[in-house]
């Protein structure tokens, strides 16, 4: 009897719970929510604060923990063999690593940082809201002025908000065309297009030769259709907006998605490209079928791996007026301020980390892009990212310090590809700048 | 505030095509996989050398998993790799690989086809167990009075298998309008909601636009869809009654 009413209530409970869960929505609730969670738990963490103080003396020494995800299989050693090394100089310092996989990494750190048990230090793409909520050191707290004025200007502003740069820009990531060199022959093309009016022409050339080769590959498949759209929406000079504000239904960006419709009606891409995603296309790029596509740094080392015999090259990204912009996107080390008495073996980790020698080393071997001058300087001759490096000066990135623009993202994955499908641009730009501001 | 979730849902655009769509959804593959199971066990019910290995075969659709039995459909059907597409093309039935699951229409059609293959065995065993059930003396008795087979079929058995087809169809109306997976791996990847019924557009909405909020909002009314298709059919064909 009394099991089955408690039961009951349960189940009650449980309905009533979801219910307020719809009613509030998790969008503008989530916050305050973790707020209100974050100063219930603030007695037990102060408390659990002041035992170890006792431990940890002055000047640099104690213990940081770090949490970082595995970009590749390596991660962890290159990590752990940093941190013996860096032991060696700083015995007094003693760093704890976590390693968890990007699938997870999310969530691990949503419930640490709401039991008030955040990392010292944490390697992810995204700053901002924890900055927002006020849990991180600004930059210039945690290293030294030379580290501060190392890093690439661009990725610095990208590392800021209103002004204060609070995300140490860790790799960085960014795309180049490629191009298939024999089709480029078999189609009379000497260079590789710098404008649209030559990518157009170009495309039309190739896809001339017939036999299935496609002229340009534009995946617009939800994988990372904001990618492909954002390549000709930033080379057309558009952007999506900044952090105060999303601007999806521009004239310019208009126009940009007015040009990719144009080349997909005329048939110089894949078939049906509205719902092509990219690792799959590329893989058809990889077979010597298609002439030009834009890809990542990993695709020239997935290409030697794969497809050793293909003949192609990188060059920059084609735009409206030839002026070369790219798509940049970067992930950053922050400083977590927790309880404020880590702050010296923080700063000591990380001067040491951004050194050139310790630094470079890392970002070479996990094959991405520097995002310091001097680790620009000293990866320059790597020839399998030379393309992508003379571009990353020339980066733009997505308002990912906006607090609407996963939602645009969202949008922009699922509904630019409908233009293949004879969608009017400047309706589903509206669309998707309708998404930003909370529709669907 | 709750409400105006509810509002964001139903006053978009592309909600009507969804609705649509899952009429079609599950009206289609139920009613093509019911009469299919039908003829089938039909089929089945009858004594013939090999029946047990035909039996054991029509189980494996529903053994595999769903997830890869529509992941080998849709790579038979992708237009760069798939073999049926390239099959299609050499007995020159289609002069180039066409995108079956690349548009709206055709990859709706396809997941609707994957739809009844993974149905059909079921559904086709409950319906063996109803005919197992039905006694040889009536059937016999209905040969010494004469009718003919089919007379013999809708007279006779198929009164017989009302309450059997009551469930296979409640059963399956409920597993159809709640399948994701089908819908996910075959037009999850198209763009815009054109090919997506008040189930996959859920998971969509939770996962692509990052809108829990109306993705609950959505699962609720699609709970109350779901009851509602079924008082529906339950009303129009009374299953379960006495005569």
């Amino acid at each position: 009897m009394n099991s089955t009413q408690r039961g009951i209530r349960l189940i009650a409970g449980m309905a009533g719970l979801a219910f307020a869960a719809t009613a509030c929505g998790f969008n503008s609730s989530s916050d305050s929510s973790s707020n209100d969670s974050a100063d219930d738990e603030t007695p037990a963490t102060e408390g659990a604060s002041e035992d170890t103080e006792g431990t940890s003396g002055g000047g640099a020494s104690g213990d940081i923990t770090m949490l970082v995800p595995a970009y590749s299989d390596q991660t962890k050693g290159l990590w752990e063999g940093m941190i013996a090394d860096f032991g060696k100089e700083n015995g007094d310092v003693n760093v704890e690593l976590q390693v968890e996989s990007w699938d997870n990494i999310n969530q691990v750190i949503q419930t640490k940082t709401q039991s008030g048990d955040a990392p010292d230090i944490l390697n992810i793409d995204a700053y901002a809201s924890y900055a927002l909520d006020d849990l991180l050191y600004p930059v210039e707290e945690v290293v030294s002025p030379e580290v501060l004025e190392d890093f690439e200007p661009s990725f610095a502003e990208n590392a800021s908000l209103d002004g204060t740069m609070f995300g140490m820009p860790l790799i960085a990531s960014a795309r180049s065309l490629f191009y298939n060199k024999d089709l480029f022959e078999q189609a009379g093309i000497a260079e590789p297009p710098t404008t649209w009016d030559e990518l157009y022409e170009d495309a039309k050339k190739i896809s001339e030769l017939g036999d299935g080769v496609v002229g340009y590959g534009m995946p617009l498949g939800s994988e990372e259709a904001q990618a492909e759209t954002s390549i000709f929406v930033f080379g057309n000079g558009g952007s999506w907006g900044d952090s105060e504000e999303i601007t999806a239904d521009t004239p310019e960006n208009v126009e940009a998605v007015e040009f990719m419709q144009k080349m997909i009606d005329d048939g110089l891409t894949e078939p049906d490209p509205g719902s092509q995603d990219r690792t799959p296309l590329l893989n058809v790029f990889k077979q010597g079928k298609i002439g030009m596509m834009v890809g990542l740094p990993p695709t020239v080392t997935e290409i030697e791996a794969e497809f050793p015999e293909l003949n192609y090259g990188t060059a920059a990204i084609p735009t409206a007026d030839g002026e070369p912009v790219t798509v940049g996107v970067a992930d950053h080390l922050m400083a977590f301020k927790n309880d404020g008495d880590n702050q010296e073996a923080v700063t000591a980790f990380l001067d040491y980390f951004y050194s050139p020698e310790v630094y470079t080393k890392f970002v070479d071997a996990e094959g991405f892009l520097p995002t310091t001058q001097s680790g620009s300087e000293a990866l320059a001759d790597k020839e399998s990212i030379q393309t992508f490096l003379e571009l990353l000066p020339s980066a733009q990135f997505y308002p990912s310090t906006n607090p609407a623009w996963p939602n645009t993202q969202g949008a922009i994955q699922q509904q630019i590809g409908t233009i293949a499908q004879g969608a009017d641009p400047a309706e589903v730009l509206a669309e998707i700048q309708g998404a930003a501001e909370g529709g669907f | 505030m709750g409400l105006a979730n509810y509002r964001r849902v139903f006053e978009n655009d592309g909600l009507p095509q969804v609705l649509i769509n899952t009429a079609v959804w599950v009206a289609g593959v139920v009613f093509v996989t019911v009469v299919l199971s039908m003829a089938l066990a039909q089929f089945l019910n009858k004594d013939f050398p090999g029946r047990r290995a035909i039996r054991l075969a029509i189980l494996i659709p529903w053994a595999a998993s769903v997830v890869m039995t529509t992941t080998v459909f849709y790579y038979m059907l992708e237009p760069n790799v798939g073999i049926l597409n390239k099959f299609l093309v050499q007995i020159n039935v289609l002069d180039e690989t066409f995108g079956f699951t690349k548009r709206p229409v055709s990859a709706f059609a396809v997941a609707m086809a994957v739809g009844v293959f993974v149905s059909v065995p079921f559904t086709t065993y409950t319906i063996l167990a109803g005919l197992g059930t039905i006694p040889d003396e009536i059937l016999e008795a209905a040969d010494v009075d004469g009718v003919n087979r089919w007379q013999r079929y809708t007279r006779i058995v198929l009164p017989q298998l009302r309450g059997t087809l009551a469930v296979a169809v409640i059963i399956n109306i409920i597993n159809v309008f709640n399948s994701l997976p089908i819908l996910r791996i075959i037009t999850g990847d198209l763009p815009g909601i054109k090919a997506d019924t008040t189930t996959s557009l859920t998971f969509k909405l939770l996962t692509l636009y990052r809108e829990p909020a109306l993705a609950q909002a959505l699962s609720v009314f699609n709970f109350g869809l779901v009851l509602v298709i079924i008082a529906i059919y339950m009303a129009v064909t009374r299953p379960m009654r006495e005569d």
